[in-house]
């Protein structure tokens, strides 16, 4: 009975005592605290990494998601690169044909080819220009790197553009060198042939042809080509010269349409 | 006998013609570019026989017509003449055979090409080509550029279409 009442005084005594610490507790218990954690410190560290370690690893899912995003829009960025560089390409040649634009002393309605005739017998191209820009029929048609061919058929919206390389197409020409004239005749490898060369004429690889401007369809001084080759065919009296047009006709991008 | 729809012989051409004008037009070699448009013609004359070759060089003419500067027909003549023709042989020779399918279409690629070029020269008031010339700087090049090419097309369109000899004809 009397350990009984000794333990309930003790009980007692305790609690007492710790009222009384912790009512004037802030001097005594504050530095007390702050040793104990600066002792547990390391290993509230070490907890509070794992910890961390955990919460990165966990969203490991939404990494790999945002992973798969992101090479999405790395790929669409890519393919937005290579259509940037088709523009850029695109936007230089125009500004060639604008700069050449300029140059010539004729008004000219520019135009891009919207199609191409694909056998090997003749060469032909479609522009996206016709009546409603006042794009008219027999009219020349050039580039930048010289004669190109003429208009033989104008729609509304479209246009036909027969080349001077296909072997219907005949353009009254001079060799710019010796002012030697002939007639430009288109074949079906992409070359021209430039027959009716006189003789006695001097005309030798290398020399730059220009269109001679007889008639009312091509005007005079357009660079047409260069010769490549020069030959008699037997029996006839006059010499050929096979030409290399100037423009590549099979890249042909955009053109100037003469009004 | 074997059998193809009218839609996938149509459908084959115009995608053939597609292909001819923007691909092909850029990879071009001596000038010359091949003539898949007549590949696809040959091979539906040799498999389907003369009226549907005929039908297939009638539909692919057409669409060179529209857009050549020729007088128009011609496209469509020099074709359906050719799938007519090729169709009529095609019991006299085996089909399934690669080497018999290379001989087939240089040959008939070198008959669409002069018969081409007669047609114009009976037509045309000026022709500064003469035919030896032409031959040599048209017909060669093209025949030999579309029979190799003509290798890889027929292997594809004879697994796309299917068509493997009857097990009773092996």
């Amino acid at each position: 009975m009397q350990t009984k009442k000794f333990k309930i005084s003790i009980i007692l005594v305790v609690i007492i005592l710790s009222i009384i610490l912790a009512a004037n507790s802030k001097n005594f218990t504050s530095p007390l605290r702050i040793k104990i954690i600066d002792v547990l410190s390391p290993l509230l560290k070490s907890v509070h990494s794992c910890y961390s370690l955990v919460g990165r690893a966990m969203p490991f899912k939404s990494l790999r998601e945002e992973s798969r995003i992101l090479r999405a829009r790395i790929e669409m960025m890519n393919r937005k690169i290579e259509e940037m560089k088709v523009l850029s390409e695109e936007n230089d040649r125009l500004k060639t044909l604008l700069d050449f634009k300029k140059t010539i002393p004729f008004a000219t309605i520019p135009a891009q080819v919207i199609g191409r005739d694909s056998t090997n017998w003749s060469n032909s191209i479609i522009i996206n220009k016709g009546l409603i820009q006042r794009v008219s029929r027999n009219r020349a048609v050039i580039s930048t790197k010289g004669l190109v061919g003429r208009l033989v058929e104008v729609g509304r919206y479209s246009s036909k553009i027969l080349l001077i390389t296909d072997p219907n197409s005949r353009v009254g020409v001079l060799i710019q060198r010796n002012r030697q004239g002939g007639i430009l005749v288109g074949r079906p490898d992409g070359k021209c042939k430039m027959i009716y060369i006189s003789l006695d004429s001097d005309t030798a690889v290398g020399d730059k042809v220009i269109s001679a401007g007889f008639g009312s369809i091509f005007p005079k001084d357009i660079l047409v080509g260069e010769v490549i080759k020069v030959g008699k065919e037997p029996g006839r009296l006059y010499k050929y010269a096979i030409v290399k047009p100037s423009e590549d006709m099979s890249r042909l991008g955009e053109v100037l349409c003469i009004r | 006998m074997y059998k193809i729809s009218r839609a996938a012989i149509y459908f084959t051409l115009l995608a053939a013609f597609i292909i001819e004008g923007s691909v092909l037009n850029h990879i071009r070699i001596f000038g010359a570019a091949p003539d898949l448009v007549l590949i696809i013609v040959i091979f539906f004359g040799s498999f389907l026989g003369g009226a549907a070759g005929l039908e297939a060089g009638i539909f692919a003419g057409i669409l060179r017509d529209i857009f050549a500067f020729d007088f128009f027909g011609i496209n469509m003549f020099v074709l359906g003449i050719t799938g007519l023709v090729v169709g009529g042989l095609n019991t006299k020779f085996s089909r399934d055979s690669q080497l018999t399918q290379v001989i087939l279409v240089f040959l008939f690629t070198v008959f669409s090409l002069l018969m081409h070029f007669g047609i114009v020269s009976m037509f045309s008031s000026f022709t500064s080509l003469g035919l030896g010339e032409y031959f040599m700087i048209s017909v060669l090049p093209v025949s030999i550029y579309t029979t190799l090419i003509s290798i890889p097309v027929f292997s594809q369109l004879i697994r796309i279409f299917n068509l493997k000899m009857p097990e009773e004809f092996i």
